[in-house]
């Protein structure tokens, strides 16, 4: 259940630490709830220091505090569901930064993903995440 | 009344062993299907029918073994559980925090720690996709578990240090 003002850890390394949502991009309304899959529209609320070489090295893309990115919510606290009646709940809110496109900002995934995102189509990212549970 | 040298032989006439008591090679259909009583489609004991008939005879067992309240073999928490399933992911192991008896909807939560992250998942026994609960740990510390005195164990949840006392060293 992310929302408005929900914050979550990244796990990939893109750079970002912390993230907070501001837009769940699959409801209509303002005040909808996200979960496992969901794209959100977040703000990146602290992360590591970019070095000047990295930020001019075109290889991988180095996010800053304050950028405004899109994420895929890969773990929730709050209990999912699976279809074989399974719930499944995480320790912790967990995202991965994408881009406009629906591509990857980064390149790794460092922790355990929820399977359940490989129903919401999101089987590039499972194939990277080194767990999946 | 019968002749006194046949008081005694009434057993041995009887056909109550057998169907058919000059050949014990002839065996007897099934008994005919008997429709439910009048008051089971007005709903009287509906749910009793249900918990007796709705599990498989395996899941019955499992209930009345595992998931039981006094049998010697059931499962209590803080013991170390791995579980088989079909869907993935297709095992997983973890500390039982909680046992949820509710006849069909009988429940377990296991709690493990994942990449550092904690992972807890609840199972439904009697789903049919649940193939397999092994005991790996007893909760008891004769058979190298601690021993808890809870029935829901739900404050691991804030101590790592009390959960890798229960689960060190556990993988999938």
């Amino acid at each position: 259940m992310i929302g408005l003002k929900s914050t979550l850890n990244v796990i990939d390394n893109s750079g970002a630490i912390l993230i907070e949502c501001v837009n769940v991009l699959k409801q209509k309304v303002n005040n909808g709830w996200g979960s496992v899959g969901d794209e959100i529209v977040c703000v990146v609320k602290s992360a590591r220091p970019v070095t000047a070489a990295a930020a001019a090295s075109a290889v991988a893309v180095k996010v800053r505090r304050g950028d405004v990115r899109r994420a895929v919510i890969v773990r929730t606290r709050k209990a999912v569901r699976r279809p074989d009646g399974r719930l499944i709940r995480f320790d912790d809110n967990a995202a991965v930064l994408l881009n406009n496109k629906r591509e990857m900002l980064g390149t790794r995934i460092g922790g355990v993903v929820s399977a359940d995102l490989r129903m919401k189509g999101w089987g590039k990212l499972i194939s990277i995440a080194p767990k999946i549970i | 009344m019968l002749p006194r040298a046949f008081r005694g032989t009434a057993r041995l006439f009887s056909t109550e062993r057998l169907a058919y008591p000059f050949s014990s090679k002839i065996t007897t259909p099934d008994p005919p299907y008997e429709s439910p009583p009048e008051s089971l489609y007005h709903g009287k004991g509906l749910m009793e029918h249900l918990h007796k008939t709705l599990p498989t005879p395996e899941k019955q067992e499992l209930l009345a073994t595992l998931f039981s309240h006094k049998h010697p073999d059931r499962i209590r928490p803080g013991s170390v559980l791995r579980v088989k399933m079909e869907h993935a992911p297709t095992s997983f192991a973890g500390v039982l925090l909680a046992v949820r008896r509710r006849g069909v909807d009988t429940s377990f939560v296991l709690r493990n720690i994942v990449e550092g992250t904690g992972v807890e998942m609840q199972f439904f026994a009697n789903s049919p996709h649940l193939k397999e609960i092994k005991v790996i740990r007893d909760h008891t510390g004769k058979r190298g578990g601690r021993s808890v005195r809870r029935a829901k164990l739900y404050y691991l949840r804030n101590s790592p240090e009390k959960m890798t006392a229960f689960a060190s060293g556990v993988t999938d």
